[in-house]
Formats: C-alpha cells, sequence, structure tokens
C-alpha cells in the first residue's frame, strides 16, 4: 500500500513537473498585439549594433511609426545575430513571437523559415505597398522563396531596404606612400600586391577563422564563373562541378596568394573583426569585405584616408539585398508590422542608410555628405546595372558556412585544392540530394 | 530441520520487511531529485536518442530514418578525428594533471609545508588552484589574445628573447592547434588534483611514511608505495570527473578554435553543437550526442567497476 502511495506520489510530482515545464514553454502567450492597458502594441526584434547605419536608419522608421500610429506602443528587443541564427526555428515555433523582425537572407535561414511555414507570405502586402517597384528583381531574389525554400522565386516571405556587396576597401595614404595606383584590372591587382609585398607589406587583410578567406575564394571563382553557373551553385538550377576550371582556378590562385604572402598565412585563426582592425590600424593596405564595413571605417579611421573599389575584372561579384524584414506566422498584429516594414523603405529613413554607410535599396546618392558614402553606392549602381550581383558563397547549404571556413582554412595550410574541393563537392551534392 | 528452515525463513523474511521499512520514509526525500533527474536527464535523453533516428532540421515534421545517421556517423572522417581528439584531451584534462597533480601535492605537502611553513604551500596550492576559478571563455580569451599570431604576448615575448625562431601561429597550425589546446586545458586542469589530494594526504597516517623512512625508502618509493595506495580512492574519483569534464569539454574549444584550422581541434561535443544549431542536421546532431553520451557511460563504469575491485581488494 506504500509502495503504491509512493508510486503515486512520484507519477503525480512528475506530472506536476512536466505541466510545469509545458506550461513555461507556453507561457508568455500574449505577444504584441494589445497590452496589459488594452493599448496596441508592435513587438520589433533587430540584431543590429547600435550605432550601425541600419540601427540609426531603422531609428528613423519607428519615430515615423510611432508619428503615424499615435496609439500604438512599440515594443523594440535588441537581439543578437548568434541568438537569432540558432534558435528562430525554436522562437517563431512558439507563441511568444515579435510581430516583425530582422532575419538573415538566404535559403539556410529565411528559406528554410518559410518552408517550415513559420513566416507570413508578404506576396499581396508587396502588391499593395508597392515594395515590388521598389526592390529591383536582382533584389527580389533574396526576398522570395519557392514551396522548397528556395530563393529566387515563388512568394514574398521577407522585405530588405538595403542592399549589400563584397568591395575592396583600401588605404589611400599606403597606397600613395608606396606609388601604387589603384587597380582597375585582375592583372593591375596582383602586381599592385606584388608590389606591396616588395616593399615588406602584406596587402591583403584576411581571417581564416571567419567569412573573409571563403568569400576570396567565391571572388576569385566568380572570375571565371558564368550568371548559370551562379544559379546553379545558388539555386540548385543545374549540376555544379567544384572541379570545373572556376573553382579549381580559385582554390589554386587562393593558395598561391598564401604563398606569395598577399595573405598572411597566420590568419588562418583570425576573426572577421582582427582583420578589420588590421585594415584599420594600417597594417594591412586593403580589405576585401562586405559595405556593412562602410560605416564603421567612417567612424573609426582617423588617420588616414580610404576608399574602395570593385573587384578589379570581375563582372559577378558577391551581394544581394540586405537582412529582411520578416513577419512570424504566430505575429500578434501582422497590420502594423505590415506598415512599420513599409515604414522602413521610406526616404527618409533611405538617406538615413545612405549618409551613414549603408548602400539603400533605391541606391540613391541624393543628400549623402560623405565621398565614401557616395562611391559605395555608384559602386553598387554598378553592379546593379550589369545584373552582377552573385550572392554569397555560404548560401547554398545550411553547412556551408563551416564546410567553407575548415576547407579555406586548410588550403591555407596547405592542404591538397582537389581534396578541398572534393569535400565541398560531396557536403553540397549531399545536401542537394536531401532535397528531393 | 523443517522448523530450523522455517525460522531461518521466517528471519530472512523479517529482516526483508525491516530494510523494506526503513527504506520507505527515506522515499519522499529522493523524489525531488528524482523528479528533476527525470525531467532534466532522463525525459531529454529519450528525446535524443528518439530524434537522432530522424532526419530532422528542428521544427517542423519529422522524417524517420532508422539507423541512417549512425550508418553516416561510422563514415565520417570528422566524427573519427574529433574522438581522437578528444582522447587527446581526456591526456591533457585526466590523466597528465593526475600524474603532475599527485607529485605537486606530495611536494607542496611533504617538501614546501615542512620547509618553508604551511602558509607558503597555501599560497602555492592557490595559485594552482587559480585558473580552475576563471570562467572558460574569459580564459580562453585571454589566451586567444596571449597566443595571436602577430600581437600575442607570447610570440612578443619569444622575439624579445632572441628566440624569434620558435614564434608560431599555434592555433592556427594544424600540426600545434590540438597540442595548443592540451598546453592549456592542463593548466587549467592542474589545480583541481592539487586540491583533492593535498585534502587526502592530510587523512594518511603520517607513521606509515615515518615507518618506510626509517626503512631506506626515498621520496618517489615513499609516495609510489605508500601515499598513492592510501589516496587511491581520491585518484579515482579525480581520474573519472577529468575524464567526463574532458569528454564534454566543449567552451574552450567554442571560444579559442571552433574546431580549426579545419577540423584539427574538432571534437564530439562541439561537432554535435554545430550540426545542431549552424547546420540545422538536427537528428545527426542527436546521434552524436547519443554516442558520445554511451562513450562517457562506458567510461564511468568502468571507473566505478575498477574503482570497486580495488575496494574489496583492500577490504
Amino acid at each position: 500500500m506504500r509502495r503504491t502511495r509512493s508510486t503515486a506520489l512520484l507519477m503525480a510530482a512528475l506530472a506536476a513537473a512536466t505541466a510545469g515545464l509545458a506550461a513555461c514553454g507556453s507561457s508568455g502567450g500574449s505577444s504584441g498585439g494589445s497590452s496589459a492597458s488594452g493599448s496596441k502594441v508592435l513587438k520589433i526584434w533587430w540584431y543590429e549594433s547600435p550605432g550601425s547605419a541600419y540601427q540609426i536608419a531603422w531609428d528613423q522608421a519607428v519615430t515615423d511609426f510611432k508619428r503615424q500610429h499615435p496609439g500604438v506602443t512599440v515594443q523594440f528587443s535588441l537581439k543578437s545575430f548568434n541568438q537569432m541564427q540558432q534558435n528562430a526555428s525554436m522562437i517563431l515555433n512558439s507563441s511568444d513571437v515579435p510581430d516583425v523582425m530582422e532575419y538573415n537572407k538566404g535559403d539556410a535561414t529565411t528559406g528554410l523559415l518559410s518552408k517550415q511555414g513559420l513566416l507570413t507570405d508578404l506576396t499581396a502586402q508587396a502588391t499593395k505597398y508597392g515594395w515590388d517597384k521598389k526592390l529591383s528583381p536582382d533584389l527580389q531574389v533574396t526576398a522570395r522563396y519557392s514551396p522548397k525554400g528556395v530563393m529566387g522565386s515563388g512568394d514574398w516571405y521577407g522585405v530588405s531596404d538595403y542592399a549589400e556587396y563584397l568591395t575592396v576597401y583600401y588605404n589611400k595614404t599606403m597606397f600613395a606612400k608606396y606609388h601604387i595606383a589603384v587597380p582597375t584590372t585582375f592583372a593591375q591587382f596582383t602586381a599592385a600586391m606584388a608590389d606591396f609585398v616588395k616593399d615588406g607589406v602584406t596587402p591583403l587583410a584576411n581571417a581564416g577563422n571567419d567569412y573573409m578567406a571563403m568569400q576570396y575564394l567565391y571572388e576569385l571563382e566568380l572570375g571565371k564563373a558564368t550568371p548559370q553557373d551562379v544559379q546553379n551553385y545558388q539555386r540548385y538550377t543545374g549540376p555544379v562541378n567544384f572541379h570545373d576550371a572556376a573553382w579549381t582556378g580559385a582554390a589554386a590562385t587562393f593558395q598561391s596568394w598564401v604563398k606569395q604572402g598577399y595573405i598572411a598565412k597566420d590568419s588562418v585563426g583570425l576573426t572577421a573583426t582582427q582583420a578589420g582592425n588590421d585594415f584599420q590600424t594600417g597594417k594591412n593596405p586593403m580589405m576585401v569585405s562586405g559595405s556593412w564595413w562602410a560605416g564603421t571605417f567612417q567612424s573609426a579611421i582617423k588617420n588616414f584616408q580610404w576608399g574602395s573599389f570593385l573587384w578589379p575584372g570581375n563582372t559577378l561579384n558577391a551581394g544581394s539585398g540586405g537582412n529582411l524584414f520578416v513577419v512570424p506566422k504566430n505575429a500578434a498584429d501582422k497590420q502594423l508590422a505590415y506598415e512599420f516594414i513599409n515604414d522602413t523603405l521610406q526616404p527618409d529613413v533611405e538617406a538615413k542608410l545612405a549618409d551613414n554607410g549603408a548602400v539603400p535599396i533605391s541606391a540613391s546618392t541624393s543628400g549623402v555628405t560623405n565621398p565614401q558614402g557616395m562611391q559605395l553606392i555608384q559602386n553598387f549602381q554598378t553592379l546593379a546595372n550589369s545584373n552582377g550581383l552573385a550572392y554569397y558563397p555560404d548560401w547554398p547549404t545550411p553547412s556551408f558556412y563551416n564546410t567553407l571556413l575548415a576547407q579555406t582554412q586548410d588550403l591555407m595550410n596547405g592542404a591538397s585544392a582537389d581534396q578541398v574541393l572534393g569535400t565541398l563537392q560531396s557536403t553540397y551534392d549531399q545536401y542537394v540530394n536531401s532535397l528531393g | 530441520m523443517t522448523s530450523t528452515s522455517t525460522a531461518l525463513a521466517d528471519a530472512k523474511d523479517r529482516g526483508r520487511q525491516a530494510r523494506k521499512h526503513r527504506s520507505l520514509p527515506y522515499l519522499p526525500y529522493l523524489l525531488p531529485s528524482v523528479v528533476l533527474f527525470a525531467c532534466v536527464i532522463a525525459l531529454p535523453f529519450c528525446m535524443n536518442v528518439f530524434t537522432s533516428f530522424n532526419d530532422w532540421s528542428g521544427v517542423g515534421p519529422m522524417k524517420w530514418a532508422g539507423l541512417a545517421n549512425y550508418r553516416r556517423l561510422m563514415h565520417d572522417s570528422e566524427f573519427w578525428a574529433s574522438i581522437w581528439h578528444s582522447a587527446a584531451l581526456v591526456a591533457a584534462m585526466a590523466v597528465l594533471p593526475t600524474i603532475i597533480g599527485l607529485v605537486l601535492a606530495a611536494a607542496l605537502f611533504d617538501v614546501i609545508a615542512k620547509r618553508f611553513g604551511p602558509r607558503v604551500a597555501s599560497i602555492l596550492r592557490a595559485c594552482i588552484y587559480l585558473p580552475q576559478v576563471l570562467p572558460i571563455v574569459v580564459a580562453a580569451i585571454v589566451w586567444g589574445w596571449i597566443l595571436d599570431p602577430q600581437y600575442g604576448a607570447l610570440n612578443a615575448l619569444l622575439r624579445a628573447a632572441g628566440l624569434g625562431f620558435l614564434a608560431h601561429d599555434f592555433l592556427g597550425d594544424p600540426k600545434t592547434a590540438l597540442l595548443t589546446v592540451m598546453a592549456i586545458l592542463v593548466w587549467f586542469q592542474l589545480g583541481y588534483p592539487v586540491v583533492i589530494f593535498m585534502a587526502a594526504l592530510q587523512r594518511v597516517d603520517p607513521a606509515l611514511a615515518e615507518a618506510a623512512e626509517i626503512d631506506g625508502a626515498s621520496w618517489r618509493q615513499r609516495l609510489w608505495r605508500v601515499t598513492v595506495p592510501q589516496i587511491r580512492p581520491e585518484i579515482y574519483v579525480v581520474l573519472l570527473t577529468c575524464t567526463v569534464a574532458s569528454l564534454r569539454a566543449f567552451a574552450w574549444i567554442y571560444a579559442l578554435t571552433s574546431g580549426g584550422p579545419g577540423t584539427a581541434t574538432q571534437v564530439p561535443s562541439y561537432y554535435s553543437y554545430i550540426s545542431f544549431f549552424t547546420n540545422l542536421d538536427v537528428g545527426y546532431g542527436s546521434a552524436i550526442a547519443t554516442v558520445l553520451t554511451l562513450i562517457i557511460i562506458v567510461v564511468a563504469a568502468v571507473f566505478l567497476g575498477a574503482q570497486r575491485r580495488h575496494q574489496a581488494m583492500a577490504d
């Protein structure tokens, strides 16, 4: 009898604890919509750091929204990139979700969430608010996803108000000091790097333990790739051969650059922040990375002149629309979310982006007061006009960021290019085959 | 004969009932732990095992995959490399600190404390233990700075001392990355066995060591023949806890190398994490976690079995 009572007690406690946990999991159900006092609430999440062009511009959008909706309380939460990258699926699968949030573009991120049914289809809103006119076809690629979660076609699941692309940042003062001209062809680019090496300067800042090394590899690959190759690689529209001329050439050139000292071998363990510091402190006269660095350089670099130019000789260049504002499926007040997204696309917000070192989707230079910002936007216009945006190398599969990171580190450490490309091929094929 | 058997059976029965009655009042006290164990360990573990038999991205419907994830695991060179790296970390976090810790503890207890006083021994013990109180991520970031190939203190020191030829990208070179991580882990872990062994040495009867000394045993012989057998239970505890900790090592790899360069410092716990959260391959990540858990259970069982055998022999 006692044993029975003990067992019953144990079961009851287990049930209570499980119920408690379940309750914890589903608590906080009052997401947005209306507050306790009955007034409407718009919950916004993003992960751009304070002081960045995006934060400055989106603060303007919040101000505009509040002015248009005096009865609505805006609840903003700053999240971290990792927090969203790792937990977005779980968060969006709960009832405690924001009404609108920033999320990474691409198949492995927004594409995956849309496929899982966790995001609201914004197609009707894109037409209603005219977003389909404001975003050029190139920028719409990352906003639209097929039922399989592949970008480039299908319904709208997010909207971006800025664009981004890889560019070559350069230290004008160092170029002048060593009498090196700004290169306009690939041959001039390598010649300039050879000249810097002769002067004892490592020309390119790099981070092997971050996204930079893989971006060098991709830019080199794009130098020989065709637009169809890009589509095949990014959207699985055809076979991808990592042993073709473009990839083998890119791997060989990347390795030879490390060997020749254009890229420091000991940058294999560095992070992007460390590489950025190397450029900012004048250790390396060039850094190839995203337009998102411009705002940082604008405010941090005081002791030398800097500028940017497109990767010489490439028609195709890594780049895309920026991160997206998405509306979770379980958002409490979707209408408010749509109106906020629309506010982020207005001229005053675009002007803030442009003037603080970002590239607005309109690519308008009106009101831009600094020359670096002007250059950045003009270079983007060149890319956009030639349909040259080729997205990013790690987008095709969720695991490709880690695979590319490890494989480019191996390349820097002298691994066989054939073996590295073989690993890329098998990882890529495995994922594509799993899509069915 | 029959009455004796009946009496014996009655006595056994009474004994069993008495034991049962004695244990029952304690059950309510065990309940909180049982509930916690069930909710925090047993249930998630069962769910993890179930997930490992599925193909799942973390959200949405699971697709039954049977043993596919385990078959993939068997042929995954990165997983096997991570297992070997884990074995190296066992050496760095359990074997080496236990050996060095034993010698250091004995030296502090027998030599330093006697010659320079217990205060000096305590200060030295605290210094050796200090890394253990540092948050792992903080310590890892600081080590990352020290070992930075371009601006790091270690290379700067080597160059300043005229040993520039030894300056190296310790964490960036696959030949030295794992060894460097191991060296850092020895530094971090050493304090734990030293403190445990010094406490253990307090309870060893000094008469035994004195008798051995009178018989002409050297310090090394006394340590090995007299002290070590006396503190064997503590050695088992240290080896077991350090081995389990090394198999679970995650934060050091996460903060120092991210498993790189390439996969030179990849370990199962980090590989599982990457599969879960970055690659969104939750079924495969679960399979790695399940295998890791089984390895830890087997290792713990082997240690506890060995300890019981030694205890039985000693008794």
